[in-house]
């Protein structure tokens, strides 16, 4: 069984809890000696300095820092610290590997107890030996030589990425050695679970002075105010030891409210190879954060930079809308909106001034209305998806200008959806400004629908813009409308759009009929009926559904979010890695999804990490029990 | 194999590319120094010879990583010259009531018939033998060139017991003899040497060095207690303990130039040598550090190193603990623990 176990996952940051107690530990700081107080440590080392009397003989030791209360639940205390033999990581293959991989076999063959700290030079990252080991139960890997990629974008994406897709997210990796407190949540997003608090020793008149962003010299450096440095002398270490700590915990505390992406895109400006080494992130890696990244959030999106435009939430939500969003089939008026500050847009003056103008064009109008919301960095939201993370969370600084990136995205994914309409759907553009002016002229060129628009020559909110969409829509209206045809509710086509881009194509229809009932009234989650049977809830904090299992069951063969289970019965409240014999590589951390036992859905529960994971996880929870299908007796 | 070919390779062409630019120098380097035997404090005479120059720098293996003495000897030795020199020397500085140490140094080894040819290794013995001043002689060899021959030809010359041969061994542990010193023998052929050595009477001094290229000061510190105490138990009294001081021309200058090499900590010699000398008092402990306090050689943060280095030379020279309890205080004493630590993980 492994040390630690993943209580979230966003990308490959994680919060690493010890898998007994469940006291969460990473990310975290180690301190190279015994501290003198305990707390904003995870770990100290306990390595005695050589001495004659004990050659070779001092064992050298991990020591983790629990609650008193919750010590003796721990699964192990300390861990021995193995050693490679005394090269460092620079030192050329010729010289050290056969000495290595004497040191990787004698690893191999030790007992359990003392396989649960491996040390791995970033130069053997590749090795097939190392492999092996990524399949004990070794808990902690200490990857050396790190910082020397720093300043490497190329090799440093690779080399994370790539280990990091290699052992599973309950193995831990510590970074050691002195790194600027500015770089960890960088490091954090990459991967790295641990570092160490030696850069706080270098004390001297050469040494440094931190700042949560910065490392200054100690000789010349901004004047700061706490304790520590008010002491005659001032007292360094400690100073330094603060602000380690403080920047750890600003980390852990994004990572629970799971705003780390925010914080990365801020502190990348601290250093440009970072900076670029999160753009190969974005582009050539996307898939791997991608595919780890929760959807079912609700944590507000800051997206201030270019970075934002692709973030993996956003590049899989503009996926998934691309791949999953399908237009109710009456559509036949295509309105056009721009977003507005207040989320959700329909909350906001400017919408709300907008449907008054849209109930004028006429009774059952929205019956063959489609409204997107056209905006960056979502680039086009639905009407229907307005309630779900992200499109109700982000937040953008709006200047009127659009970038010719932000331009190019947004008018691509709009005409994908687009092509998903009835070839005589009449557009109507109501928006305004340059960047909007760009994509709808790429709109007209790429597509043989009819566009009005509306909103031309004042703002979209003005009496004049406001009352010629109600022209507009009146006139279009009476031609294409039919009041033969029952149409399905705005709740349905809501609920529908939302199942089908949280479980994947087609699921909406076979979930909810053309009417349906409804309890509970926002801000408090609805309870979904059909024919008095509760099938669905759906959470209007995050905008998602969870469904009954007799409802899951009814769209288990269309859906994505499966995982398959070894037994008929689920026992407990959790799921093991072990009883997980198969999990769609789809799952997102957070997502709702299907317990499955021979095609029957036993329950349904919240992935903890994502399916790539959940194969690769031989312990531990990977996910959290919901609801259980009752067993008939 | 006692040298990794590809390690070997790479110090050769460091050294193929330094070895055009050395001086060529015909002068006899000597001064006059203070130096402990046994119980007292007696003057020291140190000669350095201008041979050719140590023959394993000089061989196909590219010698020791981190020697750079070969580049201050002179190409074409004159030892019709360097005779004279000597004996005018020794005529000039042995003083009637005063006891002497000599040390006869070549940047290579005094024993080598290819450094120093027999004739001159005779001649130069029996000069010395001749002042009976002279209480102690000291010799460096590397151990290959001590054989039964060379040790009775020394007895055929002088009183052997007044002979010591200082041997750079480095350390005992054979991986680091490979990996990182490049040195060409194993600890098995100090060991043999050292028995060659004892059994014709004469005595042995070990030099260890510390913090050779790879190895961290951790694991150098241990290093050191491991190979004192191996070569306490031969029968070796006298170890000098030699901090690395970065010569230019070599593989570890290379390493420093690219910043992954820094010379060892004074905090860390005064450690060793206090625990050594606690331990085993009857050891003669030697550390004169080279360089001390520059970049180049073991220093600290600046501040405190020149108060250091006084300490180390005192107790050098008097051998009593005494001299290293100074309690000296610097804010780099924090940081040297918190880098060996680091180092030690990284």
């Amino acid at each position: 069984m492994r040390f630690f176990q993943p209580k979230s996952q966003l990308g490959f940051a994680r919060i690493l809890a010890e898998t007994r107690s469940k006291v969460p530990i990473s990310p975290g700081l180690i301190s190279l000696e015994k501290p003198l107080k305990k707390e904003g440590y995870s770990a100290y080392f306990e390595i005695p300095f050589p001495t004659l009397d004990n050659i070779d003989k001092s064992s050298k030791k991990l020591i983790w820092i629990f609650p008193k209360e919750k010590e003796e639940k721990v699964l192990s205390k300390s861990f021995v610290l193995t050693e490679q033999p005394f090269y460092p990581h620079f030192v050329s293959d010729s010289i050290s590997s056969q000495d290595y991989f004497e040191y990787v076999e004698s690893f191999l063959s030790f007992p359990e107890a003392f396989r649960q700290i491996f040390t791995l030079p970033i130069t053997m990252t590749d090795s097939k030996l190392v492999n092996q080991v990524s399949q004990t139960d070794c808990s902690l890997y200490i990857l050396t030589g790190l910082s020397s990629l720093f300043n490497n974008q190329r090799r440093l994406s690779e080399l994370l990425v790539s280990l990091r897709e290699k052992i599973s997210p309950d193995i831990a990796i510590y970074v050691p050695g002195p790194i600027s407190p500015a770089f960890y949540s960088f490091l954090v997003y990459s991967g790295i679970d641990f570092f160490d608090n030696s850069q706080a020793y270098y004390t001297s008149k050469n040494g440094y002075f931190l700042t949560i962003d910065r490392t200054y010299s100690n000789e010349e450096h901004p004047t700061c105010y706490c304790p520590y440095c008010m002491e005659k002398p001032p007292n360094l270490f400690k100073h330094n030891e603060l602000i380690i700590k403080n920047a750890l915990t600003r980390i852990h505390h994004s990572l629970k409210e799971e705003t780390l992406r925010t914080l990365v895109e801020k502190d990348i400006h601290n250093k440009v190879s970072f900076a670029a080494t999160l753009r190969k992130y974005d582009s050539v890696f996307s898939q791997s954060f991608r595919s780890r990244s929760p959807i079912i959030s609700n944590a507000t999106m800051k997206c201030v930079g270019e970075e934002s435009l692709s973030r993996p939430v956003i590049t899989e939500y503009r996926n998934r809308i691309r791949e999953r969003f399908v237009p109710d089939l009456l559509s036949r008026i295509i309105l056009l909106l721009p977003c507005s500050a207040r989320k959700p847009y329909s909350f906001s003056r400017s919408h709300m001034q907008i449907r008054k103008a849209i109930k004028k064009g006429g009774r059952g109008i929205f019956s063959i209305l489609s409204e997107l919301i056209v905006t960056s960095p979502l680039s086009v939201v639905p009407r229907e998806l307005e309630g779900i993370f992200p499109a109700k969370f982000y937040d953008i600084p709006v200047a009127g200008q659009w970038t010719s990136k932000e331009i190019s995205i947004t008018a691509t994914l709009l005409n994908d959806i687009l092509k998903r309409y009835s070839k005589d759907a009449i557009i109507i553009n109501h928006m305004s400004g340059e960047g909007y002016k760009d994509i709808i002229q790429i709109v007209r060129e790429q597509n043989s629908f009819t566009v009005y628009d509306t909103s031309q020559e004042a703002s979209p909110t003005s009496d004049k813009s406001l009352s010629r969409l109600s022209e507009t829509l009146q006139e279009i209206f009476s031609d294409k409308f039919s009041s033969d045809v029952q149409a399905p509710s705005t709740l349905t086509k809501k609920l529908r759009a939302i199942s089908d881009f949280q479980f994947g194509s087609d699921t909406g229809r076979i979930l909810f009929a053309d009417s349906l009932k409804t309890k509970g009234k926002y801000p408090r989650n609805q309870q979904i009926f059909s024919e008095k049977e509760q099938i669905a809830i759906l959470n209007s904090k995050n905008g998602f559904l969870s469904l009954s299992p007799d409802s899951a069951q009814s769209i288990s063969t269309k859906s994505k979010n499966i995982l398959e289970f070894g037994d008929i019965q689920v026992k407990g409240s959790n799921i093991f890695a072990p009883g997980c014999i198969k999990a769609d590589n789809s799952i997102l951390p957070n997502d709702e999804i299907f317990v499955v036992f021979e095609k029957q859905v036993v329950a349904t529960a919240k992935a903890i990490v994502s399916g790539k994971d959940m194969n690769k996880m031989t312990s531990g929870i990977v996910a959290e029990i919901k609801k259980k299908t009752r067993v008939k007796k | 194999m006692k040298i990794n070919t590809s390690y070997s390779e790479s110090i050769k062409q460091i050294r193929e590319k330094n070895l055009p630019s050395r001086e060529h120098s015909r002068r006899i380097i000597h001064w006059e120094e203070k130096h402990r035997i046994k119980s007292e404090v007696v003057k020291a005479l140190v000669f350095i010879l201008p041979t050719r120059g140590c023959s394993w720098a000089l061989s196909g293996s590219g010698g020791c990583s981190v020697c750079g003495y070969l580049y201050d000897n002179p190409q074409k030795p004159d030892f019709e010259m360097i005779m004279i020199s000597i004996k005018d020397i020794l005529n000039k500085k042995i003083q009637q009531e005063e006891e002497y140490s000599i040390k006869i140094f070549t940047s290579g080894s005094f024993l080598d018939r290819n450094e120093v040819p027999i004739n001159v290794q005779e001649a130069i013995l029996k000069e010395l033998a001749k002042y009976h001043q002279i209480r102690e002689i000291v010799l460096e060899s590397r151990p290959e060139y001590i054989n039964d021959k060379i040790l009775q030809n020394i007895v055929n010359n002088i009183d052997i017991s007044k002979i010591e041969i200082a041997i750079g061994l480095e350390s005992a542990n054979n991986k680091i003899l490979k990996n990182s010193v490049n040195k060409g023998f194993f600890w098995e052929d100090f060991e043999q040497a050292t028995e060659r050595i004892i059994k014709f009477g004469a005595k042995v001094k070990a030099y260890l060095l510390f913090k050779p290229p790879f190895v961290t000061e951790y694991d150098s510190i241990n290093d050191i207690f491991l190979s004192v105490s191996k070569i306490k138990k031969l029968g070796i009294d006298t170890v000098s303990i030699n901090a690395i001081s970065i010569h230019r021309g070599t593989y570890l200058s290379l390493l420093f130039e690219k910043n992954q090499y820094r010379p060892p900590w004074l905090w860390s010699l005064v450690y060793i040598c206090k625990e050594i000398k606690a331990k085993f008092p009857e050891i003669r402990l030697i550390c004169d550090v080279v360089a001390g306090g520059t970049r180049r050689g073991a220093h600290n943060c600046g501040e405190c190193d020149k108060a250091i280095l006084e300490q180390l030379k005192e107790f050098t020279l008097t051998q009593d603990l005494k001299a290293l309890n100074h309690n000296i205080q610097c804010s780099c004493k924090e940081e040297w623990k918190g880098y060996v630590l680091h180092e030690k993980i990284s």
